[in-house]
């Protein structure tokens, strides 16, 4: 279980910054999700529940925000979302492209009590 | 009424492990072990090149071998028989090895005394390329059967690996597979990857990669 073993990284993560900021308890995660990240938005739902399990997290709730997968042909240039192109440019065809945005997970705001 | 507090932090979810990782890095430096991630999907031919990879170094250094692809023990015992201290580690069913449960493979292993360790990651492309697990190097096994287009169907992983060992080149006459295209297609990924064609089976291209991981070895542990 993929999504299982990145939220049990992020519970850790988030334990050692709300420790830094004397918090104790987390009322809601807002976490940002790549198209590119290889991480699927329904599997970190379902896997919450057991990933917060006996946590200091467990009743708190998960926002997910899905950031588009913006790639850049190497080789003419256009600017498109590689998930609806089958990872290759719609006017060149090539497969070189580099990722402006969407290959990450990012943890955007700790809302806290 | 209760005070809130947003705390707006914009940090990845692996900034945890990728600073364990980091810390294990170090400390492997100072201790002057190598420690190399070795990845592939199943039966890529990890555990085979490995039994290659020691016999070819083992009069030059010490190695340890960490198996964690598979919840069995049978090929930390393949292992054993080359003379290289193994263990297994039990992963319980994960995916991948993060660098908390490398350090605690290392501490099992006790690696005082080795030169170089080798973890046999988790046969899968897509988890063990998000989690550093504080390696040195990162190397993975591409097998013919697998196809030339593989490296654009898993971006990550070929952009992690320093070295990416093409295997089963014995079979390359019986499948669809081009070389050249699939090194481009590696190259798009990461430009600087080293790529060498191996086939473990018939003990080619062995050389070429234990020279390459030998002097690996000896530049970080000088
Ligand atoms: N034809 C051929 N088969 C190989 C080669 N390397 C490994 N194999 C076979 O592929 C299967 C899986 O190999 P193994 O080393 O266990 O893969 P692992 O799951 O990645 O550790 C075994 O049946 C091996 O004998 C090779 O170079 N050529
Ligand atoms: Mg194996
Ligand atoms: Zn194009």
């Amino acid at each position: 279980m993929h999504e299982l073993g990145v939220l049990n990284s992020m519970v850790h993560t988030i334990e050692r910054i709300v420790k830094e900021q004397n918090v104790t308890e987390v009322s809601k995660l807002v976490i940002e999700v790549g198209e590119l990240s290889g991480i699927v938005p329904r599997y970190l739902e379902q896997s919450w529940p057991a990933a917060s399990y006996k946590t200091f997290m467990e009743k708190t709730e998960l926002e997910l925000i899905v950031i588009p997968g913006i790639v850049k042909c190497k080789g003419c240039g256009r600017v498109f979302n590689a998930v609806y192109s089958d990872l290759s440019c719609p006017d060149c065809g090539s497969s070189d492209m580099e990722i402006l945005e969407g290959d990450d997970m990012i943890i955007k705001e700790i809302l806290c009590c | 009424m209760k005070d809130f507090k947003v705390l707006e932090i914009k940090t990845s979810v692996f900034a945890d492990n990728n600073l364990q990782a980091g810390k294990l890095r170090e400390e492997l430096k100072e201790k002057k072990v190598f420690l190399l991630n070795l990845m592939s999907s199943p039966g890529a031919g990890k555990t085979t090149t490995l039994v290659r990879t020691i016999n070819g170094l083992k009069d030059d250094l010490k190695i340890g071998v960490m198996e964690a692809d598979i919840d069995s023990d049978v090929d930390a015992r393949t292992i054993s028989q080359t003379g290289a201290k193994a263990i297994q580690l039990h992963t319980g069913g994960m995916c991948h090895l993060d660098a908390q449960m490398t350090r605690q493979g290392l501490e099992g292993l006790d690696p005082d005394g080795l030169d170089l360790v080798i973890l046999e990651n988790v046969g899968n492309l897509v988890c063990p390329a998000e989690f550093d697990t504080g390696a040195v190097k990162n190397a993975m096994i591409l097998s013919v059967p697998e196809g030339d287009d593989k490296p654009l169907k898993y971006p990550l992983m070929f952009s992690i690996c320093d070295v990416v060992l093409i295997n089963k080149m014995d079979v390359l006459p019986y499948f669809n597979f081009d070389l050249e295209k699939c090194k481009e297609n590696i190259r798009l990924r990461n430009p600087n990857a080293i790529i060498i064609p191996i086939s473990a089976l018939k003990k080619e291209g062995i050389k070429e990669w234990t020279d390459w991981l030998h002097n690996a070895v000896k530049s970080w542990c000088e």
